[in-house]
């Protein structure tokens, strides 16, 4: 099956959105622990902007953590996340000041239990979770498509794309239907509209996923393994409006195991195992020549 | 399907009842020393009183404006049960525990009793218009809704349960807030789960606001009751009174499953719709049209 995919995608938006720094996403000494799994470890990612990094990595590896960890789906305890210059999802305050912290609260009645990990590493700073209205501004900027779409099943393939724009961003009502019509016809979808989600594909609905993300004009586009939940038959008219996203300068991050699209698409391919950055490079000096054992051993299995 | 549980109506049961009815009337009217007089029976079946009507009109009232309430309260209190912030989920397990952990009709002696007695609180009463409600109204709604809110907390709660992870998570990737998750997102996806148990609690409820008689609320039980003080004919005046309220909950259980299978329709992962009208009352299977259902992506 292949599907029309009508250029300029982005144009249904209004162009790209300018993020205001070069660096989009600034990940630095990340370290998340699930109990005591110890997911991810130190990691340190930069993207710039209009760039497209795809992360690859066995499963376990932490590259869907990562990019949850992005839009604060995730908590991490150190490291800090950066989003066009915001630190996403936390506030720093001077260590030693503030109160302890149980769950993101400071909790006056309770004596520090001693060997608690303690937010933050070493350093003077640490973090305190940032308040659930400012995360969820700082969301706005950011797209997420996940691998199981996710689509709201009470609500037709419009007002799935134009709910968060009239609900979060203010949007009149006319405006939005506008910008979401012009969206699925830019995912080819215009005919089905007034469809519910459970009447659609896996496909379609990965595309209406992808156009519900872009109705709020994201600065960055983060993809949680979107074809993993299609049939073979599927996968390319996805990617093929992935790609179509990635040439119109949208700055993407996407978990896959996807290597063409890696290839055709990627400036730069991360290599996640065990928590840790393996090795990044581009698509085509980490595909034909690794560095690392455990990148040969990872690409010899799925290649 | 719950709802027809509660409304088990079948041709033949309701020749069961009516023989039931007969044979009562003929055993009471044998004993002797208790004269049957079926007319206070049938005419306030057939010809009810203004007080009657009025009595209805209350429960109905009564019942409607407590459930709204036990909704309201149900999903705050399923919300504070869930919160992440420690006194809210305490003040509402305290107050779930409460209020499922004592009779109500002992809730409705304190609350209405007692408070005044000890001169804590004293209900008001409300001027809406033309008419005053007095404060036993008050009082008798707010505590049922109350006592209404601990147990809807429970069903609330687990209709938010059954609503996929990943569409919360799919509102918060688009910037909406708690609330906006809750209300837009996951609480329209929740209520294909929690309408069926509210339609039964609301089929309870029509039956618990009797209890307010101990209020002196002349809701339908109360009616009856004062009415049978005068005439003692207090075998075909209750009789009455339960056919009263067997019509109502009977009605309302028409409109649960009207309701329910509106419900089921065009939605994925929605239990199946219930038996039709005429499959409830005859027992007869609806016919299923293989072709017309199981669409859809996955």
């Amino acid at each position: 099956m292949t599907v029309e995919v009508s250029h300029n995608l982005l144009g249904a938006i209004g162009g790209v959105p300018r993020p205001e720094t070069d660096v989009v996403v600034d990940a630095r000494d990340v370290n998340k622990w699930f109990g005591r799994l110890h997911v991810l470890r130190d990691v340190c990612i930069q993207v710039r902007r209009q760039e497209v990094v795809v992360v690859i990595g066995p499963s376990g590896s932490g590259k869907t953590t990562f990019i949850r960890c992005v839009n604060h789906l995730e908590k991490i305890q150190s490291g800090r996340i950066f989003v066009n210059g915001h630190l996403i999802g936390y506030r720093e305050t001077p260590a030693g000041g503030g109160l302890p912290i149980v769950g993101g609260l400071p909790i006056v009645n309770r004596l520090p239990v001693v060997g608690r990990r303690t937010n933050g590493s070493a350093g003077a700073m640490k973090l305190v979770e940032d308040k659930e209205k400012n995360i969820a501004s700082q969301r706005q900027e950011i797209g997420m498509v996940f691998q199981r779409f996710n689509l709201f099943p009470h609500m037709t393939a419009l007002e799935n794309i134009i709910e968060a724009p009239i609900h979060v961003r203010g949007m009149a009502h006319d405006e939005a239907v506008a910008m979401g019509r012009a969206l699925l016809e830019r995912v080819g979808l215009a005919a089905k509209e007034k469809v519910y989600p459970n009447q659609l594909s896996g496909g379609q609905q990965q595309r209406i996923a992808i156009a519900r993300a872009l109705a709020m004009k994201p600065a960055l586009m983060l993809f949680d393994e979107p074809t993993s939940a299609l049939d073979p038959e599927m996968i390319g008219e996805v990617l093929e409006v992935m790609k179509e996203l990635a040439r119109e300068g949208m700055t993407m991050i996407v978990v896959s195991h996807e290597m063409g699209f890696a290839r055709e698409v990627a400036n730069r391919v991360v290599m996640m195992d065990d928590g840790v950055v393996v090795e990044e490079g581009t698509p085509d000096r980490v595909f034909s020549a690794p560095a690392q054992e455990r990148t040969k051993a990872f690409l010899s299995k799925i290649l | 399907m719950i709802a027809s549980r509660c409304l088990g109506l079948s041709t033949r049961r309701v020749a069961l009842a009516g023989c039931l009815l007969l044979s009562a009337f003929f055993v009471a009217g044998c004993s002797g020393n208790y004269v049957v007089r079926p007319h206070y029976f049938f005419d306030s079946l057939f010809r009810p009183s203004p007080a009657i009507i009025n009595g209805l009109g209350l429960t109905l009232g009564i019942s409607v404006i407590s459930q709204i309430l036990g909704v309201v309260l149900g999903v705050f209190a399923a919300m504070g049960k869930m919160a992440k912030f420690r006194p809210f989920r305490y003040a509402a397990n305290i107050y779930i525990w409460i209020f499922r952990g004592t009779p109500l009709l002992v809730q409705l002696a304190f609350f209405f009793f007692g408070l005044s007695a000890a001169g804590i609180f004293k209900w008001p009463e409300v001027v809406a218009g033309p008419v005053i409600i007095l404060p036993e109204i008050i009082a008798g709604t707010i505590i049922l809704g109350v006592n209404e809110g601990a147990y809807m907390a429970e069903i609330v709660r687990a209709g938010i349960m059954s609503v996929d992870p990943g569409q919360t998570e799919a509102a918060k990737s688009l910037g909406m807030t708690y609330g906006q998750t809750m209300s837009r997102i996951v609480l329209p996806q929740a209520a294909r789960v929690i309408i069926p148990p509210l339609g039964n609690e609301f089929n309870n409820m029509l039956k618990t606001t009797s209890l307010l008689s101990l209020l002196s609320v002349f809701e339908l039980y109360n009616t009856f009751s004062v009415a049978q003080g005068t005439s003692y004919a207090s075998f075909e005046l209750f009789g009455a009174c339960a056919v009263w309220y067997l019509l109502l909950t009977t009605i309302w259980g028409f409109i649960q499953s009207y309701i329910e299978r509106r419900l089921a329709k065009g939605t994925s992962g929605a239990p199946e719709a219930g038996p039709g009208l005429r499959a409830r009352l005859f027992g007869q299977r609806p016919y299923v049209d293989a072709g017309s259902s199981g669409l859809g992506g996955h």
